[in-house]
């Protein structure tokens, strides 16, 4: 007969071998990076800056999934949908202006991801303007923020893949003020789909920078939802507030999606309600019946972009970015081939080549983490803390060698961005 | 760029060497009685996926993601230091996620525990511990260095030949829907170069090469090569089997591929007999056809080459139902080494399971602090009898 050790293994923990080896072999995110502070927590998870301990000390912001768990019970569930698709993606694509994913680090049931750290955010630099500057954006820099970001979607759309979650706080610039898409969390990949894009997420974008045929419950969609976003964001960096600013309407308990008629009203107020002749497409909607109720609008983007945006051509950019009908929109590619950004000033790659050192928006704040933490902490209790979280999550198996610091922490915690706090809008509503 | 093979994680790191296939069982081998078993294990497997993404109604590429997984695993680990079904479990679970088609954990684990604990797979406990698969799931993603996103021949295949419109209402059955929906033609260039136009195909004909395509993963091609050459491979010996020059295409061409292999075993080639296939109006030369692809033509030829040799291999393959000769296939037998083998009867599964146990305790053994280990590579066999014996 086998030994006892031997078949208790093969009966109870076959993967044993297996996991002794990994585990070995295993070099965790403290061996690698000195934590620096804690940026952010999102829908997802929590974002911290931190120093390479190898390769000159480059800093980079690791991005820590929260553990997928359902309800309050902590039964772990495996790796979230959200994860999985920003990991698949982010490994397939390789960009400028896309943030790059450095590494993955798979440690005590939490996903780590290294991103190249990027000092600023267009949110951030609104902010800024409307805050400490009180002054617009510069047009120069209105300009390269918006050809940058332009430039990286038109990589994104031609790898076939829609972001579908543009706004301002998801696009980053380094200290080099060179633009990278960020938060690819809710990205798919649209070639050949398995499952109609619907069928996954009911919704997509947050509400302020969603498309009128996403409010108008349209089942089908295009790369056209992202172009749209963008031009939500170009328009919120040049008024330094977003043009649409709506109130989301709450799923009902059964989660049905229901009619966003404020935003939808916030977007006629500005552009005019859409006929027929805008958008052929609109009477086949599933809200055109609630659609028709709405009060009736005529378009005032001319006098909006007159205050704003100054110039003919920007005027016609915007234009074209809020076309109804997601048919004649225009597309990342056209986008760029705009007479904007041909006419001068032009844009530049450095994006704050041309103003001055002070107006450039402050570097990104830091601070130490409240809740359960990647922070350092001393050794003995990091100890404690990994053992305790295996047991928790795996019940009887055994912590592993190579860990060594409290990451398992099951709570998401309340992080807040800086000074910023965002009022509804900026979150969006997801889903599972 | 997730759209251009060239550039994908696919192609830039998981086309490996046969030379990388074969070290990759060095330790397997080892350990196994005989190393022959080890060569059915790709069928096993791959089955055995199949198996599990049926009851979890998996489309036919998730399916084949999940095997593609698996074996990329395997590239990097050992059958016998693993426990392949929980391998399979999580394959099947990161699978679906990977192709927006999410399956709960919990149905996954109740799936893999009934079809695991079947007689032929050793009535196996397996855990009812959704811990344990994702646990093994983030191991998974770990070896597979996260790449997720992988490519099928399907989409050449679609791309390739366009169905007949005529008569497509008559094979609406099966897999072929898949064709339809899953997967829509591709509207992109063609990356490789083609001819012009597409290949006119038989809906019995492009329903043959699909199930190629599906039997192709019971072989470990997905390693060695790019699937638009697997596909136009898969084309290729659609070819042999329904010659679209030959209106009185017989079955005799099915006994050109091999005995009976791709014929009897292409999973959905009863629905479709041979006389329903071919004759396209105007003749059109297909091997000219082919030739004009901007592929290598003899590796298109490996392929088929290897299709047909997997195909041999599965024919001295059955599934326990089918195998009525007693004694053959009886796990842990009186004796192992009278436990059949390629020439007593066809290879079972619950033969497999019962090879796979065996490397796996031996492996087990040899690692255990109480029984010391016996030097290899003595017959593995043996060992254990010493073991059982002093045990
Ligand atoms: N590469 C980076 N460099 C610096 N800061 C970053 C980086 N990536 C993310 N952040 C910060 O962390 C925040 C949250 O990141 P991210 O959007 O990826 O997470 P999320 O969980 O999807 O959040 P949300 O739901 O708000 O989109 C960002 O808004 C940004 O402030």
């Amino acid at each position: 007969m086998l030994d006892e050790w031997s078949s208790n293994i093969l009966q109870h923990d076959p993967m044993l071998l297996y996991r002794h080896k990994r585990d070995g072999n295993h070099r965790s995110v403290t061996s690698k990076y000195e934590i620096l502070g804690f940026i952010s927590s999102g829908t997802y998870g929590r974002v911290y800056k931190a120093r390479s301990l190898s390769e000159g000390g480059t800093i980079h912001a690791i991005k820590k999934f929260k553990p997928d768990k359902e309800g309050d019970v902590i039964t772990y569930t495996g790796i979230s949908q959200s994860a999985i698709r920003e990991i698949a993606l982010n490994r397939e694509i390789d960009h400028e202006n896309i943030v790059a994913l450095k590494e993955v680090i798979l440690e005590d049931k939490s996903i780590y991801m290294v991103f190249e750290y990027a000092e600023h955010d267009f949110l951030q630099v609104i902010h800024h303007h409307s805050q400490t500057l009180r002054a617009s954006i510069t047009l120069t820099v209105l300009k390269s923020l918006t050809y940058q970001l332009l430039n990286g979607l038109v990589y994104l759309h031609s790898c076939h893949i829609l972001h579908r979650d543009l706004k301002p706080a998801n696009i980053l610039i380094t200290s080099a003020g060179v633009v990278k898409i960020g938060d690819l969390g809710l990205a798919r990949l649209i070639y050949e789909p398995l499952q109609p894009l619907f069928a996954g997420d009911k919704v997509v974008v947050t509400i302020w920078y969603r498309a009128p045929e996403l409010l108008m419950g349209a089942k089908h969609y295009t790369k056209a939802i992202d172009c749209w976003a963008v031009g939500c964001v170009l328009a919120e960096l040049a008024s330094l507030r977003p043009i649409f600013k709506g109130e989301e309407a709450k799923l009902d308990s059964k989660k049905n999606v229901p009619f966003q008629r404020d935003q939808l009203l916030k977007i006629f107020e500005v552009l005019g309600t859409p006929d027929e002749n805008d958008w052929p497409g609109v009477v086949h909607m599933p809200e055109y019946q609630s659609m028709k109720r709405l009060d009736h609008f005529q378009s005032q983007l001319v006098g909006w972009c007159n205050s704003r945006i100054r110039g003919p051509q920007g005027y016609d950019l915007m234009r074209r970015l809020f076309m109804y009908d997601p048919d004649t929109r225009l597309t990342a590619k056209d986008a760029l081939q705009h007479k904007w950004f041909q006419d001068e000033p032009k844009p530049t790659w450095n994006a704050f080549q041309t103003i001055p050192q002070q107006q450039i928006p402050p570097h990104r704040r830091i601070t130490q983490d409240e809740a359960p933490s990647m922070m350092p902490v001393p050794q003995h209790m990091s100890q404690q803390g990994v053992g305790h979280a295996h047991m928790v999550a795996f019940g009887q198996s055994q912590s592993k060698p190579g860990s060594s610091a409290s990451f398992a922490s099951l709570s998401g915690g309340g992080g807040h961005y800086g000074a910023q706090s965002g009022g509804n809008g900026r979150k969006k509503a997801r889903l599972g | 760029m997730a759209a251009d093979f060239w550039v994908s994680s696919h192609y830039e790191r998981w086309i490996v060497d046969r030379a990388t296939l074969h070290q990759a069982r060095a330790e397997d081998i080892q350990f196994a009685e005989n190393p022959e078993y080890l060569d059915y294990l790709p069928i096993y497997f791959a089955n055995l996926i199949t198996k599990l993404g049926k009851k979890l109604q998996f489309r036919q590429r998730i399916i084949a993601t999940a095997t593609v997984f698996f074996r990329r695993f395997y590239l990097k680990n050992s059958y016998c230091e693993t426990d392949p079904f929980t391998v399979i479990a999580a394959c099947c679970y990161l699978a679906a996620k990977a192709e927006e088609s999410p399956v709960h954990i919990k149905v996954i684990v109740a799936e893999s525990k009934s079809l695991f604990s079947q007689e032929s797979y050793g009535s196996r406990p397996f855990s009812s511990d959704n811990g344990k698969i994702a646990e093994m799931e983030f191991y998974l993603v770990d070896d597979l260095e996260c790449d997720l996103v992988v490519f099928h021949p399907y989409r050449t295949l679609l791309s390739l030949c366009k169905k007949e419109a005529s008569d497509s209402s008559s094979s609406e059955e099966g897999e072929t829907e898949d064709l339809g929906v899953g997967i829509g033609p591709d509207d992109g260039p063609r990356y490789w170069g083609t001819g012009d136009g597409q290949l006119e195909f038989t809906p019995a004909a492009l329903q043959t090469a699909w199930s190629i395509i599906n039997d192709s993963y019971r072989s470990q091609l997905c390693l060695l090569y790019p699937p638009h050459l697997i596909a136009i491979a898969a084309i290729y010996l659609t070819f042999i089997l329904h010659p679209p020059t030959r209106p009185d295409s017989s079955p005799v061409a099915a006994e050109h591929i091999s005995a009976d292999g791709a014929r009897r075993r292409s999973s959905r080639q009863a629905h479709n007999p041979p006389r329903a296939a071919a004759t396209p109006k105007k003749p059109q030369d297909p091997i000219a056809f082919l030739a004009d692809l901007n592929v290598s033509l003899p590796a298109v030829a490996a392929i088929a080459q290897e299709i047909i040799s997997m195909y041999t291999l599965w024919d001295r393959y059955s599934e326990d139902s089918m195998c009525g000769v007693p004694g053959v296939g009886t796990p842990s037998g009186e004796g192992a080494d009278a436990d059949g083998g390629p020439d007593g009867g066809h290879i079972t599964p619950s033969f497999l399971s019962a090879v796979l146990l065996r490397m796996r305790e031996a492996r087990v053994m040899d690692a255990s602090p109480i029984a010391p280990s016996v030097s290899r590579p003595v017959a593995v066999n043996k060992r254990l009898e010493r073991a059982q014996a002093a045990g």
